[in-house]
């Protein structure tokens, strides 16, 4: 067979120079590609110490090794670069079509250096690339500026871009792709940053795999095997649209900034009050789940409101942080949100911290542009999403995040700040769902649920021993879950996927599209280690440490109010401890630094460098 | 057949907070049935009216899916049977 590692476009926007690159074996076959080529890239080429939003850091868009195939949910995308929320390696994925008509080029990976002198895009073909001026849909949102590109470069054009909040620099601003959104971590901003609007690519399905035979066997393979599982048939009906059944059920819903765990009456955001709403599927390049529900809000104030989504994470975005029961604003600030360009998750829980502020009296209404950030209230939350992205009066300084915010206002705010390393807390509740908990604290990225997905804690997946959703000693679940996720994050795999079934098919698509040697689980598992033990490096390197791998201080001395589910008065009490056996299980110091030992076992003696020494 | 069967974190509350069942039966489906005899709120959320697993709920056999037909998979002495929710996140 053919090696078919794949291929990087280089793009220096300062110079408006372009290159094509090959990836080199060794590193094809150590960190598989996505976010592993994602973090080995960035540990070599962005500098310790730079500004996110400076001209030297680097923005990677990346597909996978199966992108644009007929295999089932492996064409999703990622971006990749040092995060302006946070200051940490970060990766935020994506869906839609664009990593497919990114590999129809021939591309793995885009480079994106330097600053354009002004608003611009790139337009990618099969032939060549071009650096264009964006200035006619500089401002515009992300749905007319995905329709104008379209218009300019005709039907077979896919474009990922920013809204206003990454010309902003909005520090969570987002990229969005269709109406999927790679939000968080604020690479939106970055790419905001580098006078960069979109990039678009215009092209036809094109295949690069070595042994196309052999491969279009295992896809068939992995298709049977999806279409029998119950998960995949559940998702294709309900997408994620469900969730909060559950997790109000179980008291790890987050209410009024993380102080109770359920809604006082949530049935009127249960899934199938959005099943009312529902007016049709869309789904990403070659799967068959169709999991972005869409809905449309019939009638009342956001009548006409239109999203894809909200999906979880969103719905309780906009509803959870405010105490809001209103299905209807939840669309409009979904749509909102994509139309700007902002991550929703970051955006609901900054918005939830205000109106705390403002209930404590550190924000007054003067502070608030004359918004009255009461409890319930949908219209404040929706007119703070546009303040938040264009900037303006009080969403000047939203546009922070809640670490800098509370950094800005003082008087012991933080206190109240939800965040772990400067990245909002997503919607499930650590005191309640503590192994979910601790990969917050872990993860590379900061807070991100699905850095590491407890779904034993949240749905009773199994596990080798048997686990309890309050024990705080799972270290052994929580790096278990971080590292499967690594390596199916190698192929940017759909996470929803991961409980299909087909995920043991991977390591072989992977030899039938590149030709190299088959990957066993093992060997995709310590691919997954080595790729989360580079961005501990990278982060180290960055000055992060020990100190940072905490949950929030409410988290950890308030307790949880349930209300009428299990687990009140839960706190996170042991974090610590919990540090001291996930480091050990992970081979690292003490002092959360991977050991020398630790590093040569995984091939990564080149980082010794920059964690030999350390003290954090 | 002495088989432990896991109660997923949402259905806990009809269980009295209990995670793990020890049950007897010769297949997933009389395990389930000798849970719900023990408990039987569960019925409604494990079962439709016609005896059938309910959408929604997945069957593990010592952590392998036995999705389709989950109900008829025999199980052996020993066996740890997790019931999950088919829902993953978010």
């Amino acid at each position: 067979m053919a090696l078919n590692t794949g291929k990087i476009l280089r793009v220096d926007l300062s110079k408006g120079k372009v290159r094509t690159e090959t990836i080199p074996e060794k590193i094809a076959t150590d960190f598989v590609g996505g976010r592993g080529y994602g973090v080995r890239y960035l540990y070599d080429e962005v500098k310790p110490g730079i500004d996110p939003l400076g001209a030297d850091n680097k923005l990677l868009m990346l597909n996978g090794p199966l992108a644009g195939t007929t295999a089932q949910a492996v064409s999703r995308w990622m971006t990749c670069t040092l995060s302006p929320l946070t200051g940490t390696f970060t990766r935020s994925v994506c869906g839609a079509d664009f990593g497919a008509w990114l590999k129809f080029c021939g591309y793995e990976m885009i480079i994106l250096e330097g600053k354009a002198g002004k608003p611009s895009y790139l337009h990618l073909t099969p032939e060549g690339c071009k650096l264009l001026d964006a200035s006619e849909i500089w401002g515009e949102d992300t749905k007319i500026t995905q329709e104008w590109l379209v218009r300019k470069h005709g039907k077979n054009t896919r474009a990922a871009c920013i809204g206003p909040a990454g010309e902003k620099l909005v520090k969570y601003a987002a990229v969005v792709s269709d109406r999927r959104t790679a939000g968080r971590g604020g690479t939106g901003a970055v790419m905001g940053s580098k006078n960069l609007k979109a990039v678009a690519i215009t092209a036809s399905r094109k295949l690069f795999l070595a042994d196309p035979a052999a491969y279009e066997e295992l896809a068939k393979e992995q298709v049977k095997t999806i279409l029998a599982n119950a998960a995949f048939q559940n998702h294709k009906e309900w997408g994620t649209t469900t969730t909060q059944d559950i997790t109000n059920a179980i008291g790890i819903y987050p209410v009024r900034n993380f102080r109770y765990g359920q809604l006082v009456d949530y049935k009127p955001v249960l899934g199938a009050e959005y099943r009312k709403m529902r007016v049709g599927d869309i789904g990403c390049y070659s799967c068959a789940a169709r999991c972005g529900k869409v809905h449309t809000v019939p009638s009342g104030v956001y009548a006409g409101a239109h999203s894809e989504g909200p999906e979880y994470e969103s719905i309780w975005a906009f509803t959870g942080p405010i105490e809001s029961a209103d299905i209807n604003a939840s669309v409009a600030a979904d749509q909102l949100c994509d139309d700007l360009g902002l991550d929703t998750i970051s955006t609901g829980n900054t918005i939830g911290f205000a109106y705390e502020l403002y209930e404590k009296g550190l924000l007054k209404k003067s502070d608030t542009d004359g918004l009255e950030l009461i409890y319930g209230e949908t219209a404040p939350m929706i007119a703070l999403i546009k303040k938040i992205a264009y900037r303006e009066g009080i969403g000047d300084l939203l546009a922070l995040g809640t670490k800098r915010l509370a950094e800005k206002i003082g008087r012991g705010s933080d206190v109240y700040a939800i965040h772990v390393k400067g990245m909002e807390l997503p919607a499930y509740e650590p005191r309640g769902a503590k192994s979910q908990g601790y990969n917050y604290a872990t993860a590379s990225v900061g807070a991100s649920h699905c850095y590491g997905y407890a779904a034993q804690d949240i749905f009773g997946a199994p596990f080798p021993h048997p686990t309890d959703r309050f024990d705080e000693g799972n270290a052994d679940i929580v790096i278990y879950n971080q590292d499967e996720t690594a390596w199916h994050e190698c192929g940017v795999a759909c996470a929803f996927s991961g409980g299909w079934g087909w995920m043991p098919l991977f390591g072989k698509l992977v030899t039938a599209a590149r030709g190299i040697s088959a990957y066993s689980d093992a060997e995709l598992n310590t691919a997954g280690d080595r790729l989360f033990n580079l961005e501990r490096a990278f982060n180290l390197r960055e000055g992060f440490g020990r100190k940072d791998d905490f949950l929030p201080s409410r988290i950890r001395t308030e307790p949880l109010h349930t209300r009428k589910a299990k687990g009140e008065g839960q706190m996170v009490g042991h974090n610590d401890a919990f540090l001291d056996k996930y480091y050990e299980l992970r081979g690292w110091t003490k002092e959360g630094i991977p050991t020398a030992k630790k590093l040569k076992e995984l091939g990564l003696g080149f980082a010794l460098k920059d964690t030999a020494g350390k003290k954090k | 057949m002495s088989v432990a069967v896991h109660i997923p974190p949402s259905l806990q509350a009809l269980t009295g907070d209990v995670n793990e069942v020890i049950v007897t039966g010769d297949t997933v489906g009389g395990c389930l049935r000798e849970l719900v005899r023990l408990y039987p709120q569960l019925r409604g959320k494990l079962f439709t009216a016609k005896g059938k697993l309910l959408k929604g709920i997945n069957i593990f056999i010592n952590r392998v899916n036995v999705f389709p037909d989950a109900l008829t998979k025999p199980v052996s002495t020993g066996d740890v049977v997790h019931v999950a929710y088919t829902v993953l996140g978010g």
